[in-house]
């Protein structure tokens, strides 16, 4: 059973987020996932492509959310503009709302930022593994249960384990970004070898996931939600990918 | 609605957000499952649902689907010790006992996953679930007892 836990989730070509779906035990309780918004995300690219329209915009909704990817004209961003987007989607990616999951080689997901006080590993001896669930001691979703999507306040007591409707676990090791500078994680994010094999588009689409969709932004239980909004921040992700993923360092 | 424990089927009439511990324990009068923190943070509410471990109270009744929930009262039976329930007996694992059936609902599971683990992942998972009283090292001898009872078949 482990094993197969592990193949599933290990045979995933880098996403940023490691959503083994199939493989974990506690499956959805509603019918949709990102694999489906991720074959969506795919095929309005292919009829983009084909169609020569890609800037065409899309929007992908979740409940009542509406994230519009609506990426700016080729050539309308200035390498500056791009730099300041940049500036922006690196306070989210280094907020504890996102960081404290993106923590590389360790498998230890952390607990920081203004509810917890002093920086801490996450309590319980959480490790969780090559897997990144948990499959090999203890996994996410034993405490990070996945709930109904339309269950809106279901994160409302202090300290409780966070729920989203999708299953918990620990980004991707290439994605690191707990502690990491704003250099190492732009060079991480344009790096198709190191971003799941992403354009900044699908990295926008990407964001529609559960987690970032319902939680991010929304933590509940006296949580710090991750600065500016997701618009804000798929606006900014498209924007520096038109102006050429600008990075600090160049 | 109805759900799945131990084998039998049960008609509940709760608020759909009512964790899963909140309706076993008082619902329907199954008491092994104890109520610790509420929180995720302690373990005592610890069942298995389709067979992995899951705290109970976090778990809302209206998640929880189609799926079989087991807590320790269907683990075994008197007459029939799970290996584990049985190992915890035979290195006297308890003292309070309050945290215990997590504990042992914990170490089924595990060992189903991990059937021959070492010292560490013993720790790194029954750490995840509180005991006061310290008996951490009993926990350890007796999960090693039943993994290898287990894989004796
Ligand atoms: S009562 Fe559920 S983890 Fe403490
Ligand atoms: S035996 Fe008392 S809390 Fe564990």
């Amino acid at each position: 059973m482990i094993n197969k836990l592990f193949e599933v989730s290990m045979t995933r070509s880098l996403p940023l987020v490691s959503l083994p779906f199939r493989a974990l035990p506690i499956p959805l309780t509603s019918g949709r996932s990102s694999g489906s918004l991720g074959s969506l995300g795919f095929l309005i690219l292919l009829v983009a492509v084909f169609s020569g329209t890609l800037t065409l915009s899309t929007s992908v909704t979740a409940a009542e959310d509406k994230v519009v990817i609506n990426p700016p004209a080729e050539g309308s961003v200035s390498q500056q503009e791009g730099l300041q987007a940049w500036a922006r989607i690196f306070e989210v990616a280094s907020h504890p709302r996102c960081a404290n999951c993106h923590t590389g080689e360790s498998d230890r997901p952390m607990w920081s930022g203004p509810s917890y006080g002093k920086t801490r590993v996450h309590g319980m001896n959480v490790q969780a593994g090559t897997s990144r669930i948990g499959a090999e001691t203890l996994l996410c979703g034993t405490c990070h249960t996945t709930k109904s999507e339309d269950w809106d306040n279901a994160n409302a007591t202090p300290h409780a384990a966070p729920r989203v409707a999708m299953n918990w676990a620990l980004a991707p090791v290439e994605a690191h970004w707990f502690g990491q500078t704003s250099e190492q994680i732009c060079a991480q994010l344009r790096n198709p070898e190191t971003n799941g094999d992403r354009t900044m588009r699908e990295i926008a689409e990407h964001l529609n996931h559960d987690l970032i969709l319902h939680w991010a932004w929304a933590p509940g239980g006296g949580r710090e939600p991750a600065p500016y909004s997701l618009q804000e921040h798929v606006n900014d992700i498209l924007a520096w990918g038109v102006a050429g993923t600008p990075c600090p360092q160049d | 609605m109805q759900i799945d424990v131990n084998g039998k089927a049960f008609e509940v009439e709760v608020e759909p957000e009512m964790p899963l511990l909140w309706v076993l324990r008082d619902e329907l009068g199954i008491t092994g499952p104890k109520y610790g923190c509420g929180i995720a943070q302690c373990g005592a509410c610890t069942v298995h649902v389709d067979g992995f471990v899951v705290r109970s109270c976090q778990l809302a009744v209206r998640d929880l689907g189609n799926r079989k929930v087991t807590t320790i009262e269907g683990l075994g039976s008197p007459e029939a010790l799970h290996a584990v329930q049985a190992a915890w007996i035979e290195h006297q694992v308890a003292q309070c006992g309050y945290c215990q059936s997590g504990q042992i609902m914990q170490a089924a599971s595990f060992l189903k996953t991990n059937p021959n683990p070492s010292d560490e992942q013993i720790d790194a998972v029954m750490s995840s679930n509180l005991c006061r009283c310290g008996t951490y090292p009993r926990i350890r001898s007796a999960v090693k007892a039943a993994a290898k009872k287990l894989q004796e078949g």
